[in-house]
């Protein structure tokens, strides 16, 4: 075990600016901090279970077909928690349940067991699995706040309103799609820029 | 040559028996989970159901009859609940509203719908959904199609799909059962 398998998925290897993953749940759900949280929430918990079986799996799946094992065992696991989220804790589902379908087709997910959990140990997958989460959600939690910031103005999260309306009359298309793709392409500006990846 | 080919065959062989074993057992698993929650499932909806009710008439006790509800007050009648299912942008949207006896509407309240978070699933908020109560038939329509009620910013095909479901249920109603 590494730390470094951890660390390194937050800033060096960040999903959406470093290895430009997952960039459609980045772009659609980014709306308000609300969403991003749910968003990080469902990702954390598909990544790290997935790539977990993945990982113990991979001795067991051959190299020929092991795309569709893996999209098999993801979309899988991605129905079972959603039903029994739905059954067991409705609440959280009228939260978190629109984003679980969407994690299916999220590519961070794929893309890691492609990667990683099929050629690694099992503790170093989850030590990776868990950091490449860490830094999804503040990835999409940073432009989330942005936008919601900028285009409703205020930043209000369950109910609470954590940042106070700055403004009567905000940008709206910064919570439109235009608004997605100007705030994602410059933060990757400013952090390549800045040589932080 | 020959050999080659057979070790080939062997070893998709392999590899088909692999990939059928994982989806048996990912099928089995997801068979099994549904099972498990299937009442689970119906019980939290039947809850929401109950919620969303009770939200348009607070204090009144419900009777069905015919696929709507008769909304009781100590006995007496003061209106009716629907609970309708229409699609929308990216689905399914269930809703359930009340109708006062004048046939205006009472309030309504969004159950389930799978619309574009943060976009298209404001039109399951009060903002959007505190515009529809009190109007008529004729007033439940979005403004740009000379009714009185604002779409959703960048939403506005979510709050057609809402607006066009209660107003279809409302008409049905209102000539169907209350004006028969």
């Amino acid at each position: 075990m590494k730390l470094q398998e951890f660390t390194k998925g937050i800033v060096k290897k960040n999903a959406v600016f470093a290895l430009a993953l997952g960039l459609c749940p980045t772009l659609a759900i980014t709306t308000s901090v609300e969403n991003a949280l749910g968003m990080s929430l469902a990702v954390a918990f598909v990544l790290i279970s997935s790539n977990f079986i993945i990982s113990a799996l991979k001795h067991f799946i051959p190299q020929e077909v092991r795309i569709p094992c893996f999209i098999v065992i993801i979309a899988s696991l991605v129905t079972v928690i959603d039903l029994l989220m739905h059954g067991y804790s409705p609440t959280l589902y009228k939260h978190l349940g629109i984003f679980l379908p969407l994690i299916v087709v999220n590519c961070i997910i794929l893309g890691r067991a492609e990667v990683f959990a099929s050629k690694r140990s099992v503790s170093d997958t989850f030590l990776d699995a868990a950091g490449i989460s860490v830094g999804f959600a503040l990835a999409i939690i940073s432009v989330s706040a942005i936008r919601e910031l900028l285009g409703s103005g205020a930043i209000v999260i369950f109910g609470h309103k954590v940042v106070p309306a700055l403004t009567s009359s905000p940008a709206t298309a910064m919570i439109l799609p235009p608004g997605a793709f100007l705030t994602i392409g410059i933060l990757l500006a400013l952090l390549r820029r800045a040589k932080v990846m | 040559m020959l050999q080659s080919s057979i070790r080939n065959a062997i070893r998709n062989l392999g590899a088909t028996l692999v990939l059928t074993l994982i989806c048996l057992v990912a099928g089995v698993l997801l068979a099994i989970t549904y099972d498990l929650t299937k009442e689970k499932i119906s019980e939290a909806e039947q809850a929401e159901v109950n919620q969303a009710l009770s939200e348009i008439f607070p204090s009144a006790e419900f009777m069905e009859e015919n696929g709507y509800y008769n909304a009781l007050e100590n006995g007496e009648l003061i209106g009716y609940a629907v609970i309708v299912e229409g699609t929308g942008y990216s689905g399914k949207i269930k809703i359930a509203f009340g109708i006062c006896l004048d046939d205006t509407i009472q309030r309504v309240r969004v159950i389930t719908h799978s619309e574009t978070p943060g976009l298209g699933s404001k039109v399951a908020e009060d903002e959007f959904l505190m515009q529809f109560e009190g109007k008529t038939l004729q007033e439940l329509k979005l403004r740009k199609e000379g009714g009185e009620i604002d779409a959703v910013t960048g939403a506005t095909i979510s709050s057609e799909a809402v607006v066009d479901i209660v107003r279809e249920e409302l008409q049905r109603i209102v000539e169907g059962l209350l004006g028969g």
